[in-house]
């Protein structure tokens, strides 16, 4: 069985431009698997899911999805892949129905069987109550869940989502997470998403790559990358930004944001940190062990130099 | 639901430009009241400001008048809003929806010029009932006519896709539109007949489809119904096919095409 992607030494440089949006990407995704894609703003993580849903042209490099080059089979792509755009604004004249019941027909279902996946998309994703509504009077959050059952429609055997919970309120994104894993399990749908909800997406994807610019730095389960990252504790602190800690030396820590940081400490020295901060003095604090967002905080933070 | 299966095939070309154009109309269901009041009001006054001037020179300027205001409202109606409806699919990313889908793009143009001649029918009927009634213009309608009336929509409503597609920007896009609507009106026999059009512009109007419209109606329309009429009706399907080709062969789509 092939893989879902396989995509070999892909650069590409944006006319006008020097450097290269991405620089040599080798990923291969298997059927079935959910792949989360993390990085900073500009790290090319949209430019790189652009040229796997052959909006782009790559500059070099091949993309194979389903063992047949996107760049040779034109309909490739289109008929197997489902796509959520980072922003999508389309189809806001339209209802939620008939945006779904339109994308499942064009995408080849019968007139019968669209009508049954729509059905199933608005109880899926609990917009039942919303499928007479344009998109044009929906909520962000609303629409945002629209564009994903309209990516869905059609059953596409692989799913590329770019930020699938932006403009989603917390408990909406954990029913996108919860959905998506339940779909790819029970129909062995391939899902590839960008996302910056490190922390909810760790409980839904399989494999993770951390983009950072251009390329990805790791790939890898979050359960081996964390424990081949990291032999160590995160203390998150929060303080009177006049009145920042004073932290032993050789440990550093990270801006969160004004009165809060957090420091990534060895669990040998988890004791000498404690006993210098007095966390009495602070305002809140909370000691965990690694998370993906601190393998993603971690390597979003690097220097290139340093990387 | 149903399964995903590994063997898909995309929908025969004419079920996607039905659907594509059931689109397109949902997209006007809470506006095409206005739409269809304006697009009706601007003819029909263009048209009655004209014929108080022009009923001194006789009937002929007369039809003239009123073929060329269901010309304007045919073509260049059409044109404005194809130019303004792509414009706005490029900036809110509908053109990437359409081109991730398993569809030909000329099923996607032909579908939004098709919606847009669909909407635009009503002004067109209004005004030729209008402008018999009002101007004394006598009707002659032949069968042609339902060819004449989509042969005539259809070449600048493809005019105004390929601006859309060549011009980033949507406002520089309608400038660019609203300039070519003008230039293509004042070029030949379009409202007025041609001994009334100055020489050199007559000669340049063989090169423009207004031309070959305003023509085509008045055959279909008044009559005779003559040999030019398959002459205009040809250039006006060519044209079309032309720029429904260079349309296709710009707008953004799949990478891979």
């Amino acid at each position: 069985m092939p893989p879902a992607y396989r995509i070999r030494n892909l650069i590409k440089i944006y006319p006008g431009r020097r450097e290269s949006a991405n620089s040599g990407i080798d990923l291969e995704v298997a059927q079935g698997e959910i792949f989360g894609i993390l990085g900073s703003n500009g790290a090319g993580k949209s430019t790189l899911v652009r040229q796997m849903v052959s909006l782009l042209r790559p500059t070099s490099g091949t993309i194979e999805l389903l063992g047949r080059d996107t760049q040779h089979d034109t309909l490739q792509v289109p008929l197997h892949v489902g796509y959520l755009p980072q922003d999508g604004r389309a189809l806001v004249n339209l209802t939620v129905s008939e945006a779904i019941y339109a994308t499942a027909h064009l995408r080849g279902f019968s007139r019968n069987d669209a009508r049954a996946d729509r059905d199933t998309l608005l109880d899926m994703w609990e917009i039942g109550d919303i499928g007479d509504k344009t998109g044009r009077v929906l909520s962000g959050g609303f629409r945002r869940l629209m564009q994903l059952a309209v990516a869905m429609a059609g059953s596409p055997p692989v799913l590329v989502l770019d930020e699938p919970t932006n403009e989603l309120d917390p408990q909406r994104r954990k029913q996108v997470w919860r959905n998506l894993r339940e779909y790819s399990e029970t129909r062995g749908t391939t899902v590839i998403f960008i996302t910056h909800d490190a922390l909810e997406a760790e409980k839904a994807l399989q494999r993770v790559g951390i983009m950072r610019a251009g390329r990805f730095e790791v790939i890898g389960k979050p359960a081996d990358l964390k424990r081949t990252q990291f032999n160590q504790l995160r203390l998150e602190i929060s303080f009177a930004p006049d009145q920042p800690p004073v932290l032993p030396d050789n440990l550093k820590h990270i801006e969160l944001e004004p009165g809060r940081w957090l420091v990534v400490v060895p669990r040998d020295r988890v004791d000498e940190l404690l006993r210098s901060i007095t966390l009495a003095n602070m305002v809140d604090f909370k000691l965990y062990s690694a998370t993906l967002e601190d393998l993603f905080l971690q390597i979003a933070e690097q220097t290139p130099e340093s990387a | 639901m149903k399964k995903h299966s590994q063997l898909r095939r995309p929908q025969p070309w004419l079920v996607q430009f039905l659907d594509l154009y059931r689109l397109g109309l949902s997209n006007w269901r809470w506006t095409w009241r206005a739409a269809i009041i304006i697009d009706t009001l601007t003819p029909l006054v263009g048209m009655l400001a004209l014929a108080l001037f022009g009923q001194a020179f006789g009937p002929t300027t007369l039809a003239y008048i009123m073929t060329g205001n269901v010309v304007l409202a045919l073509m260049f109606g059409n044109s404005r809003k194809v130019c303004a409806h792509m414009s706005f699919l490029r900036s809110m990313g509908g053109l990437d929806y359409y081109a991730t889908l398993p569809i030909r793009k000329t099923a996607l143009i032909a579908s939004i010029s098709a919606a847009f001649f669909t909407l635009s029918l009503p002004s067109v009927l209004i005004t030729i009932a209008t402008g018999s009634l009002l101007l004394g213009v006598p009707l002659q309608p032949s069968p042609w006519l339902l060819i004449v009336i989509p042969a005539c929509a259809l070449p600048l409503a493809g005019i105004g896709a390929y601006i859309a597609v060549l011009v980033r920007d949507a406002d520089t896009a309608g400038a660019y539109n609203l300039l070519f609507t003008l230039a293509l009106t004042g070029l030949g026999p379009v409202i007025v007949p041609p001994d009334r059009v100055i020489p050199i512009l007559n000669m340049l109007s063989y090169l423009s489809p207004a031309r070959y419209a305003a023509s085509a109606l008045r055959g279909a329309l008044l009559g005779p119904v003559t040999g030019q009429l398959a002459i205009d009706i040809a250039v006006l399907v060519a044209f079309t096919l032309v720029v429904t080709a260079l349309v296709a062969r710009r707008m953004d789509w799949r990478a891979s095409e």
